[in-house]
C-alpha cells in the first residue's frame, strides 16, 4: 500500500483489529483445506512442524498463499497469521503474490548457465509473454495471467542442463525451441515435452556394467 | 580405462526397482531382517564406525561416530534423513531416491534402530516433488510389509517415517537449519554447541544423515566393515556417487571408488569438455569448494587429497569450467547463489554476500578498479570464520579462490568493461579549482 | 535454589571469578572487560549469536567464539585484544554499516545509540562500501505508537524475539530472507499489543522509535528521574526523561524483583496525561452552582467547614493511585478529626454479596480474613514466581489487572517449565500456555474455590459433583503443594475458601504463596495504612464503617452527609450507583487531577498531583514498599497532597505535626507496626519488602494466637438464586438471556483518555459471548446490541469468542456506563436499533 493508505489504515486502527490467533468461527475454511491441514498436524510430534505442509495446502488450494488463506490455516493450527507469513516469505517455492498457475522454474545456476540457461530463460519469457528481467529477479507472470516464469537456483538437474521444472516435473536438456514448444503445450493442455522428461532418463554411465568382483561375491552369497 | 564401481547404483535402471517386490527380489530388506534377528544396536554402531563410512552430504564426518554420540536411555530420539540436496552441481541423492527408494528406507530403518530413534523424518527439498511422490509410495509399501511402524517384523522396535517436503531454501541442508525448518520455523541455523546429537529436533537427541550415507548402511550391515573398507582409500573408504556437470560431454552421476584420479572421472567417465576444449577451473565438491585448476586434475578424488589441495570433496559434485567460461562471470554467478540463499541471520554472511555481489557486478559492468578486487578479497577473508554457519564460508572460499587464482582475468574484465562503461567527464572541461567559502 | 559454583578464568591476562555457566560476555565484566554486543539480551532468553559482534578468542579453539553464548568454565583463557579479534570486530562493524543509512543527524537514537558507540569503539573508522544500499519505505508506522525505519534495522532479532518469546503475541515477525529480510507484521497491518512499546527500548538502533517522542529531545538535553508508575498494581519502576521540566518519555528502570525491565504501554505512554490541558491546576470552590478558582486558604477553610458540619457522617474514598501518605492522612482525618469509621479504597471484594446493599455484616471476621491473607509467610514475592513449579491464576487476567505479571508468568512457564493452571470466569490471555483451564460462571469464584478446597482436602470442605467437581480435580492435578504460587484477583466472596486452598497447597512454605492483584495500583498499601472500613492502620481493629456500596446507600438515604474523595472517579471505579448518589450529599470535597464524576457534585475541588510530581511511598501487591520521587515541578498552583491533607487535618482539629513527606512516612511507620522504622533511605531505589524486615514479626496475628488454623466457613459461599446448594453448579440461565460478568479492561482508564497517544485504545463497550449463544440469540460479531436487566441498559458491540463459557456474557467495566450494575445479573440481549 502507499504511504498515505498506510497512514490512514494505522490511524483508523482499533485494539480489536490486532491480528491475533484467528478463531475458527471468524474464518471460512473450506473443508478439504482444513482436513489436509489437520491431517498434516497429526503426523508430527509437535503441531508447528505442520506449518510448511499447511502452507503447501493453502497454495495448492488457492494458487498462491493468499492472506485469507494464511488466516484460515492459522485458525486451524491455532497460530497467528504473521507467523505463517514469516514462514511463507522465507522459502522460494511459496508465493505470496498472485501468480500464473502454470509454473515454469528455469535453473540459472552454474552448470545450467554454462550450457545456455540465460538464453533458455529468455526464450521461455518471450514465448509466454513475461518480462525477462522480472523473471530473473523473483519471477514474472505472463500477460494473460496463465504462466509464471522464474529464474531459479540449482534444482538438482545438472545432468540435463540447461533444464527447467515445469509444473513440478523436471525437463532437460532444453533448447529455446523446446521452450517455445513447452509453452504451447502448457497453453493447449497437451503433454509437456515427453521426450525431455527426466523421469525416463537412464543413468549416465550407460547400461549396467559387469558387477565389480567384490560386489559379485556378495551377491553370490560369499563374503560378509 | 576407468569404470564405475556400482554398489548403491547396482541395478539402478532395473525396471520396477522402486517397488518393494523388485527390491526384495534383488536381495533387499535382508539387512533389516538380519538387524532385527541377530544384531544389537551397539554391534551395529561398532560396525558402522569400523567401516569408516564418512558423511556423504558434504561434511565428511564419520557416520558411526556421529551415531554413537546420541545418549543411551529411554527418551524420544529422532533420525533425520537430509534429502535437501541443494548444493549446486549435486544431483546424486535425486537419482538414488527416484530409482531406489527402498535402499534408502532400509538404511533409515537400520540406522534408526542403531541409534534408538523412534521417529525418522525424510526432509526432501520441495523442488523434488516427483521424487517425493516416489518416496511416499515406497514408504507406504514398507509400512504395508511391516518394515516400518510399530513392532517391525514382530520385534519390539518401532520406527515411524514421515516424508516432509521442504519449500525451497538451500540453507535447510545445513543440519541445524534443517531442524529449525522441520520444527516449523524459518530455516535459520543454530549455535553449536549444543550439538544435534544431544539437543536436536524438539530438543531431543537427533541423528542427521545424508541420503547417500544412509543408502550405504544396508550394504555395510550385509557385508561387514572390512568389506566396505576394501573399497576406496584408507581415509576415504567405500564408493561415492559423484555428480559431474558443467562443461562435459556426458554430465551425470557416476559411482566410483574413492581415490580414483579426478582426471578419469572428468575425462573418461564424463567425456571431458566438449569440442576438445581444456579444463580451466573445476569445483571438486559443489560450488562451495575452492576451485582447482587443470594442474590438480591428477589428484586422487578423495576427502584427504582434496583437503590437502586446499579444497574439499564436499558433496561429491564436480562442476567443470572450460576455456570458454569467463571466471569473473562464474564468480558472480556463484556469489549470487549464496546471496540469494543466505538466511540473513548473521551479519557477515548477510551483508558480505550482498556486498560481494554488488562489487562483482561492477567488475563486470566496468565500473570497478583493481582496488575493488583487493576489497573483494578482503571481504571474503572477513567472512571466513566469523559466521554462524558455513554458508558464508561457502561463498567466500570459492570466490576468494577465483579472485586469487585468476586475478588477471578479473583485471582484464575490468579493463574490457571500461570500454563499454559510461564515459567519465572530460576532465579538461571541468573546473576543478577549490571553492573558497563565503565567495559567491 | 543452590548457588552456582564460582569458577576462575583468565581474560586478557587478568584472573576473573564468575559463577559457572555464566556467559562470557557477562563474566568478562567482572574483570572490567567490555565485549560489545547487539543481539545479546538476557531478558529475551537464550542467546542467538546472530550479530557476531562479540567474537573473542578462546584458547584451544581455532575459530573465534561468540562470547554471548559461551558459558565460562574453570581455567578458560580468553583474549579480546588480539589482532584476529580486532579484525573480526572491525569486519562486523563494517558489515553492519554496509546497508545502514547515515541517518544520525535526523535519527532519534543518536546520542544514546549502541551502534554509534560500538562503531566508535570497535569499528575500523571508515567503510570501503561505495555501492548503493538497500532501501525501504521509511519511516512507516508500525503501530500508532511506534515508527519503523527498516533501512536502519541491523536485524538483531530483539524485537521479533520479544514478540514471540516474551509477550508471545507473535504479531511481529521477520519476513523474506537474506539481505532483503525485514521486520514486519501480517499483511503489513499495524502491531497492536499492550507490551509492544518495549521494542523501542530493545532496539539498539533507531529503527523502532516512539512516535510520541519523535524529535522531542536529544540525549544531552535531558535528565533522568527515577520513580514508580502508579497506573496499575504492577508498580513498575520507571525513569522519567525530563526536558525543560516536562516529562517527555518514560523508560524502564529494570527492577528484577518487580518488572524484569519491561513496561506496559499504558505506563510507557500514559505520562502524556500529566501535561494534559484538561488538568485541574488550582483549587475550585462552588458558588452559585458553578465552580470558581479560589485561593488555597479559601478552599481549605471551606472544605474544613463543610466536613466539620457533617462530622461522623462523612465518608472517605481513596482512589487506587493514591500514595500511602495520602491514604494514611485521609483515614486519619476521617477517624480522628471527624470521628467517622467510613473509609474505603476497594471497589470489589470485601463483604459477601449477600451482605451488601447497606448491611453491616461481620467486619471483624473479614478483618481476620484479611490478616490471614496478608500473613508474611503466606505471601509470595514476584521473585518467587521464578522458582515456582506450578502457578494458579485465579479470578483475574493479569494482562488487564497487573500486566507485568502476565509477562513474568509466561517467562516462567516457557523457560522453567512451570505448570500453569487458570481458573477464571472470563477467558484469560494465559489460557494458551495453561495446562488446565477452568471456566466457572461469572462471579462464581467463591464456589469454585470451595470446590477446589474440597478437592485439595481442606478441612470442612467437600468435593463437588458434576462439572464443577471435574474442573476442580483437573486444576488441582496441576498444582504442587509447597511449590505453587497463586495469583488471584479481587472477587466477590469471602476469602475463607481462598485461604483454605492456600493452606492446603502449603503456601506458607518458602517460595510458594499468594500474590493478590488488587483493584487499585496501591491497593495493598492503602489497605495496610488503614483505608478500609473494617481495619485501621496496620490492619488494627476499629469500629466498623460502611463499605463502598454501603456508602452509596448511606448517601441515598441521608445516613451519610458528606464525602471526601481522593484520586477517584466514582462512576468509573465504583459504578453508577455510588456516583449518582453523590448528588444527594450535603457536601463533597474532591481531590482530583481531572474533572470527573467526583468533581461533578463537589463543593470544593482540590487539584491532585500526578505520580511524576509526588514524593511518597506505595506498597506493591507482594509487600514491597517503593518510593515515589518527584521528577517534575507541580503545574499551576498544585501543592503536594500530603501537605494539603495535613493542613486540612489541622483545620479540623487534629494537628499531625507532619512537615515533609518523610515525616508522613514516619507517622505511618509509627502506626503500622510491621512498617516500624521504615525510612525513604531504606526503601531506596529498588524498594524493600516489609516481610523481609525485622518489623515483620509485629504483624498482627489471629486473636486466638493460632495463625493458620483458620476454619472454613462454607456457608459463606455465595449462592445463586434461592435455595440452590452452594457446591453444585448454579442453574443455567433460561433461554433468552445470558449470565453477565464484567472485567476491567486495561485500557478502561483515565490515562488512556487523557493521553493523546493512547486514545485509540479506548475500549468500546463490547459484549463477549460464545458462538453457541451468538447463534441462539441470532447475533453476529460486530452487531450493536442492548443488554438489559433490572432497569439497567448497556449498549454494546457483540464479539464472539470461543473460550467464553456458554450461557455467560461479559461487558467491560470502567467505561462509565451501567455495566457494573449488570454484573451477576441474568440479562436479556437484543439487537439494537440503528443509532441516530
Amino acid at each position: 500500500m502507499t504511504a498515505g493508505e498506510r497512514r490512514r489504515l494505522v490511524g483508523s486502527m482499533r485494539p480489536e483489529d490486532a491480528e491475533r490467533v484467528p478463531e475458527l468461527h471468524e474464518v471460512d475454511v473450506p473443508d478439504d483445506l482444513r482436513e489436509r491441514i489437520q491431517s498434516a498436524m497429526s503426523k508430527y510430534p509437535q503441531l508447528r512442524s505442520a506449518a510448511i505442509p499447511a502452507l503447501w495446502a493453502v497454495q495448492r488450494h488457492y494458487g498462491w498463499c493468499t492472506p485469507e488463506g494464511m488466516r484460515q490455516a492459522a485458525a486451524v493450527m491455532g497460530v497467528t497469521p504473521a507467523y505463517l507469513e514469516s514462514i511463507a516469505t522465507f522459502y522460494d517455492l511459496f508465493r505470496t503474490t498472485p501468480v500464473g498457475h502454470r509454473q515454469v522454474l528455469v535453473c540459472h545456476n552454474i552448470s545450467c548457465w554454462m550450457r545456455g540457461a540465460d538464453d533458455l530463460l529468455r526464450a521461455f519469457c518471450e514465448a509466454a509473454g513475461a518480462d525477462p528481467h522480472a523473471a530473473d529477479h523473483g519471477g514474472a507472470t505472463s500477460e494473460d495471467g496463465e504462466i509464471f516464469v522464474k529464474g531459479f537456483e540449482c534444482l538438482g538437474g545438472c545432468d540435463v542442463a540447461p533444464m527447467a521444472s515445469i509444473d513440478e516435473r523436471y525437463y532437460g536438456p532444453l533448447s529455446p525451441d523446446d521452450a517455445r514448444a513447452a509453452v504451447e503445450q502448457l497453453r493447449s493442455g497437451a503433454e509437456v515435452l515427453p521426450d525431455r522428461a527426466l523421469g525416463k532418463r537412464q543413468a549416465a554411465g550407460g547400461p549396467e556394467p559387469e558387477p565389480d568382483p567384490r560386489v559379485a561375491a556378495t551377491e553370490a552369497g560369499g563374503s560378509g | 580405462m576407468a569404470s564405475e564401481t556400482r554398489v548403491l547404483f547396482r541395478h539402478v535402471d532395473e525396471p520396477g526397482l522402486a517397488s518393494i517386490e523388485t527390491y526384495r527380489r534383488l536381495g533387499g530388506y535382508r539387512s533389516l531382517e538380519r538387524t532385527l534377528k541377530e544384531l544389537e544396536p551397539d554391534e551395529l554402531l561398532t560396525t558402522l564406525e569400523e567401516s569408516g563410512l564418512r558423511g556423504r552430504g558434504g561434511a565428511g564426518f564419520s557416520m558411526g561416530k556421529k551415531a554413537s554420540f546420541l545418549p543411551r536411555g529411554d527418551m524420544d530420539k529422532f533420525l533425520c534423513c537430509n534429502a535437501d540436496e541443494s548444493e549446486p552441481g549435486t544431483f546424486k541423492d535425486r537419482e538414488l531416491m527416484q530409482k531406489n527408494p527402498h535402499q534408502l528406507i532400509e538404511g533409515i530403518a537400520i540406522a534408526a534402530i542403531a541409534a534408538g530413534a523412534g521417529w525418522a523424518f525424510i526432509f526432501i527439498r520441495g523442488e523434488y516433488a516427483e521424487m517425493g511422490d516416489v518416496l511416499d509410495r515406497a514408504v507406504e509399501e514398507a509400512y504395508g510389509a511391516g518394515y516400518l511402524g510399530e513392532g517391525i517384523l514382530g520385534s519390539a522396535c518401532r520406527v515411524e517415517v514421515v516424508v516432509h517436503r521442504g519449500a525451497g531454501a538451500y540453507i535447510c541442508g545445513e543440519e541445524t537449519a534443517l531442524l529449525d525448518s522441520l520444527e516449523g520455523k524459518r530455516g535459520n541455523p543454530r549455535l553449536k554447541p549444543p550439538f544435534p546429537a544431544i539437543q536436536g529436533l524438539y530438543g531431543g537427541p537427533t541423528l542427521i544423515n545424508n541420503v547417500e550415507t544412509l543408502s550405504n548402511v544396508p550394504h555395510i550391515v550385509a557385508n561387514g566393515a572390512d568389506w566396505f573398507k576394501g573399497f576406496g582409500t584408507e581415509q576415504s573408504p567405500g564408493t561415492k556417487v559423484v555428480s559431474v556437470s558443467g562443461c562435459v560431454e556426458r554430465p551425470g552421476n557416476y559411482e566410483v571408488e574413492l581415490g580414483i584420479p579426478s582426471r578419469e572421472l572428468i575425462y573418461e567417465l564424463a567425456g571431458g569438455p566438449p569440442g576438445g576444449r581444456e579444463v580451466k577451473a573445476w569445483f571438486p565438491g559443489g560450488s562451495s569448494a575452492p576451485v582447482l585448476t587443470a594442474a590438480e586434475l591428477d589428484l586422487p578424488y578423495s576427502f584427504e587429497a582434496m583437503a590437502d589441495a586446499g579444497s574439499m570433496l564436499g558433496s561429491g559434485a564436480i562442476i567443470v569450467a572450460d576455456e570458454s567460461v569467463s571466471i569473473p562471470q562464474l564468480a558472480l554467478r556463484t556469489a549470487r547463489f549464496y546471496h540469494h540463499e543466505s538466511c540473513g541471520k548473521c551479519t557477515p554472511c548477510r551483508e558480505g554476500t550482498n556486498w560481494t555481489v554488488k562489487m562483482l557486478e561492477r567488475v563486470i559492468s566496468g565500473e570497478a578498479t583493481p582496488m575493488d578486487l583487493d576489497i573483494v578479497a578482503s571481504v571474503q577473508d572477513n567472512i571466513i570464520g566469523n559466521c554462524l554457519c558455513v554458508l558464508g564460508d561457502s561463498m567466500a572460499m570459492p570466490v576468494g579462490s577465483m579472485v586469487k587464482k585468476f586475478r588477471d582475468e578479473f583485471e582484464a574484465a575490468i579493463e574490457a568493461g571500461k570500454a563499454s562503461a559510461p564515459r567519465p567527464l572530460d576532465e579538461s572541461a571541468a573546473d576543478t579549482r577549490p571553492v573558497a567559502l563565503g565567495v559567491s | 535454589m543452590a548457588a552456582r559454583e564460582d569458577v576462575t578464568l583468565v581474560v586478557d591476562g587478568v584472573e576473573v571469578t564468575a559463577p559457572e555457566g555464566m556467559m562470557l560476555v557477562d563474566a568478562a565484566k567482572h574483570g572490567d572487560v567490555e565485549i560489545p554486543v547487539f543481539c545479546y539480551e538476557p531478558k529475551l532468553g537464550q542467546p542467538v549469536g546472530a550479530c557476531r559482534m562479540c567474537l573473542v578468542e578462546v584458547e584451544g579453539i581455532p575459530k573465534l567464539q561468540t562470547a554471548c553464548s559461551t558459558p565460562v568454565r574453570d581455567g578458560m583463557v580468553v583474549y579480546t585484544q588480539t589482532d584476529q579479534v580486532k579484525e573480526a570486530q572491525n569486519a562486523v562493524v563494517e558489515f553492519l554499516l554496509v546497508n545502514h543509512p547515515l541517518d544520525c543527524p535526523v535519527c532519534d537514537k543518536g546520542g544514546e545509540c549502541p551502534l554509534q558507540d560500538i562503531s566508535m569503539g570497535w569499528g575500523p573508522g571508515r567503510s570501503r562500501m561505495i555501492d548503493p544500499k538497500r532501501h525501504f519505505q521509511k519511516p512507516i508506522p508500525l503501530s500508532p505508537l511506534i515508527k519503523i525505519d527498516r533501512e536502519r534495522c541491523i536485524l538483531c532479532y530483539r524485537c521479533v524475539r520479544f514478540s514471540q518469546e516474551v509477550a508471545e503475541d507473535e504479531q511481529l515477525q521477520l519476513l523474506e530472507r537474506s539481505a532483503s529480510s525485514y521486520v514486519g507484521t501480517f499483511d503489513d497491518r499495524p502491531y497492536i499489543a499492550p507490551f509492544h512499546g518495549n521494542i523501542i527500548e530493545l532496539c539498539p538502533v533507531g529503527a523502532l522509535t516512539s512516535d510520541a517522542y519523535r524529535f522531542r529531545a536529544r540525549p544531552w538535553d535531558i535528565e533522568d528521574s527515577g520513580t514508580v508508575c502508579t497506573l496499575c498494581p504492577s508498580q513498575c519502576n520507571i525513569k522519567l526523561t525530563v526536558r525543560n521540566e516536562r516529562a517527555e518519555r518514560v523508560l524502564a528502570r529494570d527492577n528484577s524483583a518487580v518488572d524484569d525491565g519491561w513496561l506496559c504501554d499504558k505506563g510507557r505512554f500514559g505520562y502524556q496525561m500529566i501535561a494534559s490541558p484538561d488538568r485541574i491546576t488550582e483549587p475550585l470552590v462552588r458558588s452559585g452552582g458553578e465552580l470558581h478558582p479560589a485561593s488555597w486558604e479559601e478552599a481549605l477553610e471551606a472544605a474544613a467547614a463543610g466536613l466539620r458540619a457533617a462530622g461522623a457522617r462523612t465518608a472517605g474514598i481513596v482512589g487506587g493511585q493514591s500514595s500511602n501518605e495520602e491514604g494514611y492522612l485521609v483515614q486519619r482525618i476521617l477517624r480522628r478529626a471527624l470521628g467517622s469509621p467510613h473509609v474505603e479504597s476497594r471497589a470489589t471484594g470485601g463483604l459477601p454479596a449477600s451482605q451488601r446493599a447497606g448491611g453491616q455484616g461481620d467486619g471483624g471476621a473479614l478483618r481476620q480474613d484479611l490478616i490471614a491473607l496478608s500473613l508474611p509467610e503466606l505471601g509470595a514475592s514476584v521473585r518467587d514466581l521464578d522458582g515456582a513449579e506450578s502457578i494458579l491464576v485465579l479470578g483475574t487476567d493479569p494482562i488487564h489487572s497487573m500486566p507485568i505479571l502476565d509477562l513474568r508468568i509466561r517467562k516462567v512457564v516457557r523457560r522453567n517449565g512451570a505448570r500453569l493452571a487458570v481458573a477464571t470466569d472470563h477467558p484469560s490471555a494465559l489460557d494458551g500456555g495453561a495446562e488446565e483451564t477452568a471456566r466457572y460462571e461469572p462471579g462464581f469464584a467463591g464456589g469454585f474455590l470451595a470446590a477446589l478446597a474440597g478437592e485439595l482436602g481442606a478441612d470442612g470442605y467437600e468435593r463437588a459433583d458434576g462439572e464443577l467437581g471435574a474442573d476442580a480435580e483437573r486444576i488441582a492435578g496441576v498444582l504442587k503443594p509447597g511449590s505453587t504460587v497463586i495469583v488471584c484477583g479481587d472477587f466477590e466472596g469471602p476469602p475463607s475458601s481462598l485461604l483454605a486452598c492456600a493452606r492446603a497447597l502449603r503456601a506458607e512454605e518458602d517460595g510458594a504463596g499468594l500474590i493478590e492483584a488488587p483493584d487499585g495500583a496501591n491497593g495493598r498499601g492503602l489497605r495496610e495504612v488503614g483505608c478500609l472500613p473494617v481495619a485501621g492502620t496496620g490492619l488494627s481493629s476499629v469500629d466498623q464503617g460502611l463499605d463502598a456500596s454501603g456508602i452509596g446507600g448511606g448517601l441515598a438515604d441521608g445516613g451519610i452527609e458528606a464525602a471526601l474523595l481522593l484520586n477517584v472517579d466514582p462512576v468509573r471505579d465504583f459504578g453508577a450507583a455510588l456516583g449518582d448518589s453523590l448528588g444527594n450529599a450535603e457536601f463533597v470535597v474532591a481531590a482530583s487531577m481531572f474533572e470527573n464524576s467526583s468533581t461533578r457534585h463537589a463543593d470544593v475541588v482540590l487539584p491532585a498531583e500526578a505520580y511524576a510530581e509526588k514524593e511518597g511511598t506505595v506498597t506493591h501487591p507482594d509487600g514491597r514498599l517503593q518510593r515515589l520521587r518527584q521528577g517534575i515541578p507541580h503545574p499551576g498552583r498544585v501543592r503536594p497532597m500530603w501537605e494539603v491533607l495535613a493542613e486540612l487535618s489541622a483545620l479540623l482539629g487534629d494537628e499531625t505535626g507532619i512537615d515533609s513527606a518523610p515525616e508522613a512516612l514516619a507517622a505511618i511507620a509509627d502506626e503500622v507496626p510491621f512498617y516500624a522504622g521504615i525510612t525513604p533511605e531504606e526503601i531506596g531505589g529498588l524498594g524493600v519488602r516489609w516481610q523481609d524486615r525485622e518489623a515483620a514479626s509485629r504483624f498482627p496475628r489471629d486473636e486466638t494466637g493460632a495463625a493458620g488454623t483458620h476454619g472454613a466457613r462454607p456457608q459463606d459461599v455465595p449462592t445463586r438464586g434461592v435455595g440452590t446448594s452452594s457446591l453444585t453448579s448454579p442453574a443455567a440461565p433460561d433461554d433468552a438471556g445470558l449470565l453477565l460478568g464484567t472485567y476491567r479492561d486495561l485500557w478502561a482508564a483515565e490515562a488512556t483518555e487523557k493521553s493523546r497517544a493512547l486514545r485509540f485504545l479506548l475500549p468500546r463497550q463490547t459484549l463477549e459471548l460464545a458462538p453457541a449463544d451468538a447463534e441462539r440469540l441470532e447475533v453476529e460479531g460486530g452487531d450493536e446490541v442492548e443488554v438489559r436487566s433490572n432497569g439497567s441498559v448497556v449498549r454494546a458491540r457483540a464479539a464472539v469468542r470461543e473460550r467464553i463459557r456458554p450461557g455467560s456474557g461479559f461487558l467491560i467495566e470502567g467505561l462509565g456506563d451501567a455495566a457494573r450494575a449488570l454484573r451477576g445479573e441474568l440479562a436479556d440481549v437484543v439487537k439494537a436499533e440503528a443509532s441516530e
